[in-house]
C-alpha cells in the first residue's frame, strides 16, 4: 500500500524493477526455505543477520531493508507477524516464536508480562545511540519500562482519532458522532477492544463527564460503565460493522459504507486518492496515542546476535527507516533524524514533506492523548465484556 | 471411470431444474472470483472496478517482482504437496481398515474423524508446543504435519466413497481366479479408484493451501501463502494480492481449457457408446 | 436380472468369520489401522492431551502465565457473558450453511455425475474447484465490493431504477454471512457427491427407465440412496469447516459478530489458555457426541459399505 505524505506524489516500491532485485527477492525467498527445512535449529549463518518478526506495519520491504543492511551491516529476514496482538503473543508465550526470531515488533502493552516471563531481554541503551534523538514523551511512554530497564524502543508512533466523510458526516470534532443516532448504521469502530474502548472512554471522561481516571487503563467499574455505553449503541444498530486491519477499514471509508469511524490516519489519505473527501479530525477530547515497539527476544540473547539486534534498533531510529516508513504509510518514527536524512537525501525523500508529518504528530501529542495499552490492569476482564458486546 | 450420458433427447423439467440451480451454484461462487479478475486490472491502489479504459496490467507486472509474495507461494506449494501426497495414502489405509474391521469400525471411524474436529487456533498451538519440546524447528515441515492431521479426515472419507463403489464381486472374482489380495488391490481396486485418488490428492492439497490458523503457530520464518495474505490485508498490502488473485484464475482456466481441448481430440476418435434406449 | 439389481441395492454386513474370496480380513484391518492411528496419536493426541490438562488449571496473574491449581473454573466460565450462545450460533450457522450446501450440490453433482459425458463432468469438477486455488481471504473480501453499498449489485438496482437507495442488509448481515461462506465452501459439498456417482451401475439406471420409471423416480429410488454416503460425506465437509472458520464472519458479519473461532481467538489474546483450551474441549466433546447420534439415528456406518458385502 504506497501512499505519500502532503501532496500525492508517488515514488513507490514499485519502480524500475531491475533483473538484480528479481534475482535477490528469490534468492531471499529460497535462502529462507533452506534454512527453515535444515531440522534442527542451527545457527545462523552470518553474525549480523537479524529475523525481524514485526507488524506489517513496520516493514519497510525488500529494498528498504537492503539500503539498511548497506548502511549499517546488518541483515534482516522480515517476517510479517499479522499485526494481531492476541495470536502474536500466544506464539511468543506458549509457541515458537521465540526460538525463531530475534527482534519482535509489535503494539506496546505487555513487555512487563514477556519480561516476567523470561521472554524477552532489556536493550542496553548505551548500544543504541540514536536513542538519544528520540523524542522524550516517547521515551516516557509507561509501559516501555519494567523495573528501571527499557524493554520497548519505540519504533513508529502516532495519535489516532476519527476519519469523517466532509459532505456527510460535516465538520467533525468530538468522538460523539460516531454515537449519534442521525448517523444510525454509518459509523464503525475498531473490532478491538484495546482501541475502541479506550476511544469510547476518553470521550465519556471528557464530554460527559463520566468518573474515568485513566481512559487507557480503566477499573472494573469503569470499564462497565464504558461497556455498557457500547453495548448499548451496538443494540441500537449504530454500527454498519466493526472492521479489522488496514484493507476492511479503509474498503469501509473509501466506498462510503461508513461516514465517520476511528480509524489509521493513513487512511484518509488513502481513501482521497480514491476520491472521497475525507478528513482527520481534530477531537476535542483528545487522542488515543499509540506505539509500535521493537523488543529483544531471548532467542537472540541465546544466539549471541545481540550486538546486531542493537544495531539494527540503532538503524531503524538513523532516520532513512524513519523517511521509509512516513513514505510508504505515513507513519513516524520517532526521531529528528528523519528531517536531517531527508534534507541529507533531497533527491530521494521530500525534506518538506517528512518535516510537515514530524510537526503534525508533535503537534497532536502536544495536546491529550491517551496511550493504547494491549495490557491494562484488567484485561482478561476486558475481553469478558468485549465478549458480552459481540453476543449483544 | 467414466460417467456415461444417461439422459439424451428431450429437455424434461427435472433436467433443467438442475441444470439452473447448476448454473446459479456457479455464478455463486465465481461472483468474488469474477470481480476481483476486473478489478486486478485497476491501476489504482484500493480494490474497486473501474471503466475497461482504464484497465492495466500494472499489478500483474508487480507481481513478477514481489519477492515476499513468491516465498510464501513457495513455502505453500511445498506444504501442500507433502500433505497431499502423505494424506491420499494414509486415508486410503484407513478406508481400507474401515472396510476390513467389523465391530471397532465405528470407534476408529470416529477417532480419524475427531481429528477435523479440534479447533485450528488450537490444534496449532497446542502442536507448535510439543514439538518444541520434541526439538523439531519449525519450517514447512512442522506445518505439514499440523496440516496432514487436518487433511487426513477428508482424505479417508473420500477414499471411503470411492471404495464403497468397488464391488467385492469384482475382487472376489479376482481371487477366484487365484489372484492374492495384493495383487487383487493393485490390479483391480487402485485402478477401479484412480479418480477417487486424484480427487482425495487435490482436496488434501487445497485444504492445505488455504488452511491459517494451523500454520501461523507451525510457521517458520517464512509465512505461507494465506497467512501472507492475512498479514497483507492487516497492514497494507499492494493491490498485487488481487493481481495474484486474478493470475490464479487465469492459468487455472487456461489449464482446464488445454487439457479439455486436448481430451475432446482424443474423444473424437473412439467410437461412440450405445445411446441410452430411453430418454427424457 | 431382478435378483441382482436387490443383491446391488441391498447391503449385508459379513459376520465375524466370513470368509471373502478366500482369505480372513480381520488381522488386515489392524494393520491397515496403523498409519493412520500413528498419524492420530503422534500428531493429534498428544497436543490434546495438553489441551485437556492445561483446561483445568488457572490463570495465574503474577506470571501472566498458567499454574498447575486444578480446577473447573474455566467450564464454569463458559457459561457466564454469552459464550454459550456462541457455540448455538455457530452450530446453528454452519448447520444452515451445510443445509444449503448440499441442497445446492446434489442438482450439481447431478448434472456432473449424471446428466454430463465424462468431458464435461471433468470441465465442471475442474471449474467447481478453480476458486479453492484462490485466497478464500481476498474472495471474502472482494465479497464486500459486490455487496457492499456502492457495490455491483447495489449499482445494478440502481441503475435498473429499482431500489432508490441502496440496500443496506446485503452487506453486514447474516444473509452476507451465509452467501459468503456457501460461495466458499461449495466445492467441499460437490467433491463428495460427485464422487459417490460412482457407485452407480448405468445398467440400473437403463433398467429402471425400461421399466417405465421418469426422471424423479430414478433419482428418488436409485439415485439418491446410493449416493447418500457422498451426500452425507459432503454435508459434514461443510459443517467442520464452517464450524471452524472465522473469515467470512468477520469480513461480512455484523459489529463485533461472533463465532468459536473468533472467541478463542479474543480469550488467547488476553492468555487465558485454560478458557481457551476449555472452549476447544467443548467444541471436540460436542461435535464427537453429534456424530455418535447422527451414526445411530442415520446408520451412517452402513453407508459407507460397498454394495454387496
Amino acid at each position: 500500500m504506497a501512499h505519500s505524505i502532503g501532496n500525492g506524489s508517488r515514488p513507490g516500491v514499485f519502480s524500475q524493477l531491475t533483473r538484480r532485485q528479481l534475482v535477490q527477492n528469490g534468492v531471499l525467498g529460497v535462502g529462507a526455505l533452506a534454512a527453515g527445512s535444515l531440522g534442527p535449529l542451527r545457527a545462523a549463518r552470518a553474525a549480523d543477520e537479524i529475523n525481524f518478526w514485526a507488524t506489517g506495519t513496520l516493514d519497510i520491504g525488500d529494498d528498504g531493508w537492503r539500503t539498511i543492511a548497506n548502511d549499517s551491516g546488518v541483515k534482516v529476514h522480515f517476517t510479517d507477524n499479522g499485526n494481531d496482538p492476541g495470536p502474536v503473543l500466544a506464539k511468543l508465550a506458549a509457541g515458537n516464536a521465540i526460538d525463531i526470531f530475534d527482534v519482535g515488533g509489535l503494539q506496546g502493552g505487555c513487555e512487563k508480562e514477556l519480561a516476567r516471563r523470561g521472554l524477552i531481554a532489556p536493550w542496553d541503551i548505551s548500544q543504541i545511540p540514536n536513542y538519544a534523538s528520540v523524542w522524550q514523551w516517547a521515551k516516557d511512554i509507561p509501559y516501555l519500562t519494567h523495573d528501571g530497564k527499557a524493554y520497548g524502543i519505540p519504533t513508529v508512533i502516532n495519535a489516532d482519532s476519527m476519519i469523517a466523510v466532509r459532505d456527510k458526516a460535516g465538520s467533525v470534532d468530538s468522538y460523539g458522532v460516531i454515537f449519534d443516532p442521525k448517523l444510525k448504521g454509518k459509523t464503525a469502530m475498531e473490532d478491538a477492544w484495546i482501541n475502541s474502548v479506550t476511544f469510547t472512554a476518553i470521550y465519556l471522561k471528557n464530554s460527559e463527564n463520566a468518573k474515568i481516571a485513566e481512559p487507557g487503563n480503566l477499573t472494573a467499574d469503569e470499564l462497565g460503565l464504558v461497556m455498557e455505553f457500547l453495548i448499548k449503541h451496538k443494540r441500537n444498530g449504530q454500527f454498519r460493522t466493526f472492521w479489522n486491519g488496514w484493507e476492511q477499514g479503509l474498503q469501509l471509508v473509501a466506498n462510503q459504507e461508513v461516514w465517520v469511524m476511528t480509524g489509521w490516519e493513513p487512511i484518509v489519505y488513502a481513501a482521497r486518492m480514491r476520491g472521497v473527501d475525507c478528513y482527520y479530525a481534530v477531537p476535542k477530547e483528545g487522542y488515543e496515542g499509540w506505539a509500535n515497539n521493537a523488543i529483544l527476544l531471548k532467542s537472540a540473547v541465546v544466539r549471541g546476535r545481540t550486538k546486531a539486534a542493537h544495531q539494527l534498533v540503532d538503524a531503524l531510529l538513523s532516520g532513512f527507516y524513519g523517511c521509509k516508513v512516513g513514505l510508504l504509510r505515513g507513519y513516524v518514527v520517532p526521531t529528528d533524524n528523519n528531517v536531517a536524512y531527508a534534507t541529507a537525501h533531497a533527491n530521494a525523500f521530500d525534506p518538506a514533506g517528512v518535516r510537515e508529518l514530524a510537526e503534525r504528530v508533535k503537534q497532536k501529542f502536544a495536546g491529550k492523548v491517551y496511550w493504547q495499552n494491549t495490557r491494562p490492569d484488567n484485561f482478561q476482564l476486558y475481553e469478558t465484556w468485549w465478549q458480552r458486546l459481540r453476543n449483544a | 471411470m467414466s460417467f456415461d450420458a444417461i439422459v439424451t433427447g428431450r429437455t424434461s423439467g427435472g433436467r433443467l431444474l438442475f441444470t439452473t440451480i447448476t448454473a446459479l451454484s456457479l455464478a455463486i461462487m465465481y461472483a468474488p472470483v469474477l470481480y476481483l479478475l476486473l478489478a486486478s486490472l485497476n491501476p489504482d491502489a484500493q480494490l474497486g472496478l473501474v471503466p475497461p479504459s482504464r484497465y492495466s496490467l500494472k499489478w500483474y507486472f508487480a507481481l513478477l517482482g514481489d519477492g515476499r509474495l513468491a516465498g510464501a507461494l513457495k513455502e505453500s506449494a511445498l506444504v501442500g504437496l507433502a500433505t497431499a501426497a502423505l494424506a491420499t495414502p494414509i486415508g486410503l489405509s484407513a478406508a481400507l481398515a474401515y472396510r476390513a474391521m467389523t465391530r471397532l469400525r465405528g470407534v476408529f471411524l470416529l477417532v480419524i474423524l475427531s481429528a477435523m474436529f479440534v479447533p485450528g487456533t488450537i490444534e496449532g498451538l497446542g502442536l507448535s508446543a510439543t514439538l518444541r519440546v520434541v526439538g523439531l524447528a519449525p519450517s514447512w515441515v512442522t506445518i505439514a504435519i499440523g496440516h496432514l492431521l487436518w487433511t487426513l479426515p477428508f482424505a479417508a472419507v473420500v477414499s471411503l466413497i470411492g471404495l464403497s463403489a468397488v464391488r467385492p464381486s469384482t475382487i472376489a472374482a479376482a481371487r477366484d481366479l487365484g489372484a492374492g489380495p495384493i495383487r487383487a488391490f493393485v490390479d483391480i481396486t487402485l485402478p477401479l479408484m484412480r479418480t477417487n485418488l486424484i480427487s482425495s490428492f487435490v482436496f488434501a492439497f487445497l485444504l492445505s493451501l488455504n488452511e491459517q490458523a494451523r500454520a501461523y503457530y507451525l510457521a517458520g520464518r517464512q509465512n505461507t501463502l494465506p497467512l501472507y495474505m492475512f498479514g497483507a490485508m492487516n497492514s497494507g498490502a499492494s493491490p498485487t494480492i488481487y493481481a495474484f488473485s486474478g493470475a490464479i484464475i487465469v492459468i487455472s482456466v487456461a489449464v482446464v481449457a488445454l487439457v479439455f481441448a486436448s481430451l475432446v481430440g482424443q474423444q473424437s476418435r473412439r467410437p461412440r457408446q450405445a445411446p441410452g434406449k430411453t430418454s427424457y | 436380472m431382478v435378483a441382482e439389481v436387490e443383491e446391488r441395492v441391498v447391503p449385508h454386513e459379513p459376520g465375524p468369520d466370513e470368509r471373502v474370496g478366500g482369505a480372513r480380513w480381520r488381522p488386515a484391518g489392524f494393520l491397515l489401522a496403523l498409519p493412520s492411528l500413528a498419524v492420530f496419536v503422534g500428531v493429534g493426541f498428544i497436543p490434546l492431551a495438553l489441551v485437556a490438562t492445561w483446561s483445568f488449571w488457572s490463570f495465574d496473574p503474577d506470571t501472566y502465565w498458567i499454574k498447575p491449581a486444578w480446577t473447573f473454573a474455566s467450564y464454569a466460565a463458559l457459561l457466564e457473558n454469552g459464550r454459550a450462545t456462541v457455540f448455538l450460533r455457530t452450530a446453528g450457522l454452519a448447520a444452515l450453511t451445510a443445509t444449503a450446501s448440499t441442497l445446492l450440490a446434489v442438482p450439481a453433482a447431478a448434472v456432473v455425475g449424471l446428466l454430463s459425458g465424462p468431458r464435461r463432468a471433468a470441465l465442471l469438477l475442474a471449474l467447481f474447484t478453480i476458486p479453492f486455488f484462490t485466497s478464500g481471504l481476498v474472495r471474502a473480501f472482494a465479497w464486500r465490493l459486490v455487496l457492499g453499498r456502492q457495490g455491483v449489485i447495489n449499482n445494478a438496482l440502481m441503475s435498473l431504477g429499482i431500489v432508490e437507495t441502496p440496500v443496506e442488509w446485503l452487506l453486514f448481515s447474516d444473509f452476507a454471512v451465509l452467501l459468503g461462506m456457501v460461495a466458499a465452501y461449495l466445492p467441499f459439498a460437490i467433491v463428495p457427491i460427485v464422487l459417490a456417482f460412482a457407485r452407480i451401475e448405468h445398467s440400473v439406471i437403463r433398467a429402471s427407465q425400461d421399466l417405465g420409471a421418469g426422471f424423479w423416480t430414478v433419482l428418488a429410488t436409485i439415485v439418491l440412496p446410493l449416493v447418500l454416503p457422498g451426500i452425507v460425506a459432503g454435508f459434514l465437509f461443510v459443517f467442520v469447516v464452517a464450524v471452524g472458520t472465522s473469515m467470512e464472519i468477520q469480513l461480512l458479519g455484523g459489529a463485533g459478530a461472533s463465532s468459536i473461532s473468533i472467541m478463542i481467538d479474543d480469550v488467547l489474546r488476553v492468555v487465558n489458555f485454560p478458557l481457551a483450551f476449555a472452549i476447544a474441549t467443548v467444541v471436540i466433546t460436542l461435535l464427537t457426541v453429534l456424530i455418535i447420534i447422527a451414526n445411530r439415528a442415520l446408520r451412517l456406518s452402513r453407508l459407507f459399505e460397498s454394495l454387496g458385502i
